[in-house]
């Protein structure tokens, strides 16, 4: 509770620095989130990137307040940069200030939009996009402009009106492509670092799908 | 009556066969080459571990360069299987090369210390002397395979361990451990028949050019030119499926992350063809040609 107080402080101040409404929606959203004090649940990913061949894998996912989501897995795997942080504590690390796009469809659901744009050199993201679900009070997609990793779209799928945690997550994002021959004899061994990158940017998906879901409030 | 001596006949021939193929064995068990040979063979694997120890992680960094921007990663993928499809690689070149020179010597140390002379003072069938000869090349081949296979299952698990395999081949194909290990067994299967081709076709040349040094030049041209052959394309879909450098690759097709099984079958099948082949070309010559 103390928690949720302390965000409205800071909201509030943000407010009052920056002459800005942050939305009331989105504080409303993030008070649920933050009602959350850990959960734990089965995690299920699958690619969707043109050059990567890979089986569908699983893990187990953990998080508790204060602390970043942990994914554990016996195989290896590939997380997104983003499209975890499901409880919205990495964007609210930084002061920002938000405003309202009016409203769009996502998935039949007629969605209030708003930006996020920051107020701090130190957040890690340039501009970000949020649709909220306002019956549910909930987010449904993200669109977040990282400073340094691209863009991520996030969209987010729930079992049923009430849950708050999503249980299919599909983030989009650009990747390059690569092409390099793993020998480590021979001269195939050397690899042209700048032709790779010259190659451009294709479009990869990653589809998280949560299960056995345990929330602890 | 007459079936009867056909069937003694029969058995004299197969207990002939028996005794040259015990003969070569016991040639091969007795000749410094042969340890020469696996000592090759575990010097590549020594090789290959040791820099994939030093420059494993790099390596694999720089594969993943490109995703890192979008993916943080768990798990070790410079493990056991990695190290295995490293050591696999030397099919291409480093172990039918190896093949090639220890078993043409078999038969061309024969005609350079003129014991093949002797052995046909003998009362000896020329046609079971080589046919002996290719047999126990083959069979040397699967053991030279199987030591490799052995050996580098043994190390690179004990040293490096199990994970997730990472091949790039038509792109980023992961495996999992169970399945990399499936592939990787299935690999060494199929590239056994590869070697046996090579091994077939160093004695055949050993049989026409008899001398030793003229042999291994010719065999390490064979090699170089067929894993050239493979890679150019000839624009006509019957040479570029049946023409034998093709074939040679048919353990690579392994690793693509759904195997073209059928494409296996064929290839190695028409490779095992190629390598009787070789084999009748080569005993006819023997046959023909008159010892001196």
């Amino acid at each position: 509770m103390k928690r949720i107080y302390f965000l409205l402080v800071m909201l509030a101040s943000l407010n009052f620095i920056s002459g800005q409404e942050i939305d009331s929606d989105l504080v409303l959203i993030k008070q649920r989130l933050d009602s959350i004090k850990s959960y734990e649940a089965l995690i299920k990913l699958d690619v969707d990137i043109s050059f990567i061949n890979m089986p569908s894998k699983y893990g187990k996912v953990k998080y508790k307040q204060g602390e970043s989501t942990k994914v554990t897995s016996q195989d290896f795997i590939m997380l997104p940069k983003r499209g975890l942080d499901l409880t919205l504590n990495e964007l609210f690390q930084h002061p920002f200030i938000t405003l309202d796009r009016g409203e769009d469809k996502h998935k039949d659901v007629i969605c209030k939009v708003i930006n996020l744009i920051p107020t701090s050199s130190k957040s890690d993201f340039s501009i970000a996009t949020i649709f909220m679900d306002t019956k549910a009070k909930r987010i449904v997609k993200s669109e977040i402009s990282t400073k340094m990793e691209g863009v991520f779209t996030t969209s987010l799928d729930y079992k049923n009106d009430v849950d708050v945690l999503p249980r299919a997550i599909e983030v989009q994002f650009a990747v390059n492509s690569i092409k390099i021959p793993l020998r480590f004899l021979g001269k195939e061994t050397e690899v042209d670092r700048k032709a790779i990158k010259q190659e451009g940017s294709k479009s990869g998906k990653i589809f998280l799908t949560l299960s056995e879901v345990q929330i602890a409030r | 009556m007459h079936s009867t001596n056909r069937f003694k006949s029969l058995i004299r021939q197969g207990t002939s066969m028996i005794s040259l193929i015990r003969s070569e064995i016991y040639k091969i068990s007795k000749q410094s080459k042969t340890l020469y040979a696996i000592a090759a063979i575990l010097i590549i694997e020594g090789f290959v571990i040791m820099s994939a120890y030093y420059q494993g992680a790099g390596i694999i960094d720089l594969l993943l360069d490109n995703l890192k921007d979008s993916f943080e990663f768990r798990g070790n993928l410079l493990n056991g299987n990695l190290i295995i499809y490293l050591i696999l690689n030397s099919l291409w070149f480093h172990i039918p090369l190896i093949l090639m020179i220890i078993i043409s010597g078999f038969l061309t140390s024969e005609y350079k210390d003129k014991t093949i002379e002797t052995v046909m003072l003998q009362p000896v069938n020329k046609f079971y002397f080589i046919l002996s000869k290719y047999i126990v090349s083959i069979a040397f081949t699967l053991l030279i395979v199987l030591i490799l296979a052995v050996s580098t299952f043994f190390i690179s698990y004990w040293i490096f361990g199990y994970g997730d395999l990472v091949v790039y081949l038509d792109g980023l194909n992961f495996f999992k451990s169970d399945d990399a290990f499936y592939r990787l067994i299935n690999a060494f299967l199929s590239g056994s028949i590869t070697m046996i081709f090579f091994s077939v076709v160093s004695l055949t040349l050993a049989v026409v050019l008899k001398d030793a040094t003229k042999t291994w030049i010719v065999a390490a041209i064979f090699l170089i030119c067929s894993n050239l052959l493979l890679k150019i394309d000839f624009n006509n879909d019957i040479i570029n499926e049946l023409f034998f450098s093709k074939l040679t690759d048919s353990w690579q097709y392994f690793f693509y992350y759904e195997i073209p099984y059928s494409t296996i079958y064929f290839k190695n099948l028409l490779l095992l063809g190629y390598s009787v082949l070789v084999m009748i070309i080569g005993i006819l010559i023997f046959k023909r040609r008159d010892i001196q």
